[in-house]
């Protein structure tokens, strides 16, 4: 896609256009800041050398907390079940809310609106509802809770955000494209493979950052069905009411740091022409 | 997206429908009173009596914890622990916990030792169902505060103990914190750690020394004042200061004490009611004085805020009791027995009273604290002696305090909900 | 039978998805809807008594906590919506090569425990802290000024931690928007405000309404925020519930209550949704 820039180079355009036009970027680029004032005090603090149990004045530098951590099990512990959760729920609940979008939005068919209702319904729910009544149900049918039943609580809180993010970008989305290529003779699932994923593949993308980033952080709902489990926000949720350690910054930035790096990688690899979202479409004989 | 169609509405019914069926009270199976004896540890069916409820009267000061009474109840080698964050010592370098090792290495049972309690009625809401069910928790032993060990005992949520397996217990333990109010001969749990509900204060903030529970209503300290979320801490420490011994607290005695704090609540007296968290912000000077535990106040001057004071009110201060318990149908029963009455082994007794700061079940633990102190001196290191001076002297209330401390009033289904009322509606703005 | 396949093909796929919700979502909230209706106590037990006037009850009880809840809700919409459009459009339009990059700044930061951040704005935010004790120290500000325990706090904390929630569908909206049709617009004379309000914000909508609605829900039914950065008077709904729930163990009341801001957020988003003209936007 082009960008909406106009051809009139900025200097030739009056100081009130210039100033609005650099307006905006200056805006993100405090914007950016804001979001990541946080982010800096947690890496920053992940460095503290605090001699009691509160990490909130800055008592010394030091690098230890980086070696401390590992032999932290109390700490990685959680932060490893948090990540096996965020990455199933991602997957199996980016799968199925996709297959859910897709069916809603391009076929017509019977019970639309309860089904409708089904999916948003979820989302006005209140967590401690959503927790308390798993935990309920899980109690009578005398499942025993712990990872795997935090993974299906998130997997079901997830479905709905990934469908209402999936058919924004559906919603609207050009027929025609599909039409044309069936008319030069593709059949269903090579239009699908070739064109109609690729075009809403950002907004699965978007989709599945969203659920992994709601999975990673939940709290509430998941302190009902973890069972004997603690996963990250558990764990440091229960910790900040006695003092937080600076190794859950360490854990923090690491995550951070992970997070960057996939993430940028996975825009190098579209960047380098096998990503759909930065090309214009290309139809492959 | 709101039209019922017919389909939808044949949906409703058998939604209904269902609600009906499911309300055979699944959350709130009424457990029968006494289904806990017959849930005693099953190994211990091999032959050591644990039918009579007590504690053995015979003295069995002569039986160690190493020689078990024959036949062996054999430990399964696994034990779930879950317990308070900051309640056991830590070797700060290498992350593990000391006194767990030398256990596991003595006994060769393996210890998930679990932070998993912050709050004793979120625990309690957490375990509840699985109790009222009859399954397992998946914890074997925890640690909850007396008044809540009185109600699981009540409940029948609780494991009674065998105390032939308890050798530790029976000769190491102080006469003041063993057979509690809410635990007559110690059926059921065992005193982990002890403290005291007072105030803890910052003498740079407040300008004044403080001395009793209303000078937490002076309207000088406005908005910089911290009380307790815990309803029965707060609750009690109040009624203490309209004169009322909470253990014989009526209803009206509780709405009075309410009203009194609701209007200072109202005024904007109190920056917060605070769970744990009020240890940061009275470390931080967030709060000038607040509701406080003695343990926490000791520790918070030894590492993050020298100036703070703990004092009990003039008009009373509350005694706690934390108790080790095993939860009905435990999985691990005999792991959890050996364990509880390696706390009462002098040595581990002391190394966590030196770590976590508060009063000590175990007798002789502040003269083994005084010679550690008198060793660090020797050796030198005279920060370390001082604090384990400063220890030594909090690890068993002074007489002072003895004389104006109460214990919490036992409160049926019908009364704690009239306190939770009334507590719900001081706390929510 | 590639016929009977094509009709059957939406039925399957929403199988899965739809079989997931039913099981984990629906029969739990029967359960809960059964508690609802239930009295009693831990100690004695639970029985159905179809008492319906626990929920007038709760609604009398906690009316203030419910407008509370409700209106922080749709400040920090506004509020999200407002920070978040022109990031999001900036990013869409003015993104060119840089647009992902861009969306991954945004969005990194929530890639951390929402916990682990909040803990940082109270930190940031502390009465003594780098900020506020610099500010007060050069006499900026009164020495008894606080954030932290007030609305503002609580209402701070809640639209950063659900920025994203917001921009995040918003930019999918505006980046498919395609951008020939705003240069049409100016050709034919419209101006840039114009052309913007004419074509690119209705267009915008869908994103509008799904951030909208991905903000306030789960703002109303916080209860992290109000508890760590809060004080009693900025106590929400989700911090009685909780508390109900988990503390006081009243799951009659807890679950009525709970089923109360369900059917109030319901009954806003429809409110909200007709006046949106949604149908146009949620049907494909």
């Amino acid at each position: 896609m082009t960008t909406g820039r106009s051809e009139v180079p900025l200097r030739r355009l009056p100081v009130a256009q210039r100033v609005s036009r650099a307006l905006l970027p200056i805006y993100t680029a405090l914007v950016v800041m804001y979001l990541f004032l946080p982010i800096a005090v947690m890496i920053a603090f992940s460095f503290n050398d605090p001699r009691g149990r509160q990490n909130i004045t800055w008592q010394g530098f030091t690098m230890e907390n980086y070696l401390d951590v590992w032999s932290r099990p109390d700490i990685t512990g959680p932060m490893l079940s948090s990540l096996i959760v965020a990455f199933v729920a991602t997957g199996v609940a980016t799968a199925l809310g996709t297959l859910i979008g897709l069916a809603l939005t391009r076929y017509e068919f019977r019970g639309q609106g309860p089904l409708n209702l089904l999916i948003y319904v979820p989302m006005a729910t209140p967590e401690v509802i959503l927790g308390a009544s798993l935990l309920a149900m899980w109690v009578t049918v005398g499942v025993q809770r712990g990872l795997e039943t935090i993974i299906i609580a998130h997997v079901m809180f997830n479905i709905s955000f990934v469908v209402v993010t999936v058919r924004a970008r559906i919603a609207g989305f050009n027929r025609s494209l599909e039409e044309a290529a069936m008319d030069l003779g593709a059949d269903e699932w090579t239009t699908f493979r070739k064109i109609t994923f690729p075009l809403i593949f950002p907004g699965i993308m978007a989709a599945a950052l969203l659920a992994f980033a709601l999975s990673i952080d939940d709290y509430v709902i998941t302190s009902f069905v973890a069972g004997q489990t603690v996963t990250f926000p558990l764990w440091v949720y229960g910790a900040s009411r006695f003092g937080v350690p600076p190794e859950v910054n360490v854990l923090g930035t690491l995550i951070f740091v992970v997070a960057f790096g996939f993430i940028a990688l996975q825009i190098l690899w579209s960047r380098r022409g096998r990503g759909p979202a930065t090309r214009p479409i290309e139809v492959e004989s | 997206m709101l039209e019922l169609s017919t389909r939808a509405r044949g949906l409703a019914a058998i939604a209904v429908s269902l609600v009906v069926v499911t309300g055979c009270g699944i959350a709130g199976q009424s457990p029968s009173p006494a289904p806990t004896p017959a849930a005693s540890p099953t190994p211990a069916a091999t032959g050591t009596d644990t039918a009579s409820s007590g504690p053995t009267a015979t003295p069995t000061a002569a039986v160690t914890p190493t020689s078990e009474p024959t036949p062996v109840p054999t430990p399964a080698g696994q034990l779930d622990f879950a317990n308070w964050p900051l309640y056991i010592d830590i070797d700060e370098e290498s992350g593990g916990y000391p006194t767990l090792d030398q256990f596991t290495a003595e006994s060769g049972i393996n210890v998930n030792y679990v932070e998993a309690i912050n709050d004793n009625e979120e625990f309690f809401g957490r375990i509840q169902p699985d109790l009222a069910a009859g399954h397992s928790t998946g914890w074997d032993i925890i640690v909850m505060t007396d008044w809540m060990i009185e109600r699981m005992i009540r409940l029948g949520y609780l494991q009674e103990l065998d105390h032939s397996m308890l050798g530790n217990f029976e000769s190491n333990a102080q006469p003041y914190f063993a057979n509690g109010w809410f635990d007559p001969g110690n059926v059921y749990s065992l005193p982990w750690q002890s403290g005291i509900v007072g105030i803890g204060y910052n003498p740079t903030l407040t300008g004044r020394e403080i001395t009793t529970f209303d000078d937490l209503l002076d309207p000088e300290f406005a908005g910089r004042v911290g009380m307790f979320s815990e309803m029965r801490d707060t609750m009690s420490l109040a009624l203490l200061s309209i004169g009322v011994v909470p253990e014989e607290a009526t209803i009206a005695d509780v709405q009075a004490a309410q009203a009194k704090l609701l209007e200072a609540a109202q005024r904007g007296q109190f920056r917060a009611f605070y769970g744990n968290d009020y240890y940061d912000a009275l470390a931080a000077g967030d709060v000038a004085l607040t509701i406080a535990w003695s343990g926490d106040v000791s520790q918070m001057k030894l590492y993050d805020n020298p100036d703070v004071e703990f004092v009990v009110p003039e008009t009373g201060g509350m005694l706690f009791v934390d108790n080790m318990a095993i939860p009905a149908n435990a999985e691990h029963p005999i792991d959890a027995h050996m364990m509880m009455d390696f706390w009462y082994d002098l040595q581990s007794a002391t190394t966590l009273t030196e770590y976590i700061g508060y009063f000590s079940p175990v007798n002789g633990v502040r003269d083994l604290v005084l010679q550690h102190a008198q060793e660090a001196r020797d050796d030198g290191d005279s920060e370390w002696a001082d604090a384990l001076e400063v220890i030594a002297e909090t690890s068993y209330p002074s007489a002072d305090q003895l004389d104006n401390i109460y214990t919490y009033k036992i409160l049926g289904e019908e009364e704690e909900r009239q306190w939770n009322d009334l507590f719900n509606a001081l706390i929510s703005g | 039978m590639a016929r009977r396949l094509r009709r059957l093909t939406p039925y399957l796929f929403l199988l899965p998805g739809g079989l997931w919700l039913f099981i984990f979502f629906v029969l739990p909230m029967l359960v809960m809807a059964s508690v609802s209706l239930q009295e009693g106590s831990l100690g004695e037990g639970f029985r159905l008594t179809w008492n319906f006037g626990v929920y007038a009850e709760v609604i009398n009880d906690w009316s203030p906590q419910f407008i509370r809840s409700v209106l922080y809700a749709l400040i920090v919409t506004g509020l999200t919506l407002a920070i978040g459009f022109p990031i999001a459009y900036t990013i869409a339009f003015r993104g060119g090569r840089a647009k992902n990059i861009l969306l991954l700044l945004v969005i990194l930061p929530f890639f951390t425990a929402f916990i682990i951040r909040t803990l940082a704005w109270k930190l940031i935010l502390a009465d003594n802290g780098f900020v506020l004790g610099a500010a007060k120290d050069m006499g900026l500000l009164a020495p008894n000024f606080q954030v932290l325990a007030t609305p503002l706090a609580v209402v701070s904390g809640l639209t950063y931690n659900f920025l994203p929630f917001m921009i995040l569908p918003l930019y999918v909206a505006l980046e498919k928007i395609d951008p020939h049709l705003v240069e049409a617009a100016t050709d034919l004379y419209a101006s840039r405000t114009q052309a913007f309000l004419r074509v690119t914000l209705p267009l915008a909508m869908p994103g509008v309404f799904a951030g909208s609605l991905l903000v306030f829900i789960p703002t109303v039914g916080d209860f992290i925020n109000a508890a760590i950065l809060g004080s009693r008077d900025t106590t929400m709904i989700g911090n009685i519930i909780q508390r109900l729930f988990l503390n006081t163990n009243a799951y009659p009341e807890a679950s009525a209550l709970g089923f109360v801001l369900m059917a109030a957020v319901l009954v806003l988003v429809a409110i909200y949704a007709r006046a949106v003209g949604a149908r146009e936007l949620t049907v494909g």
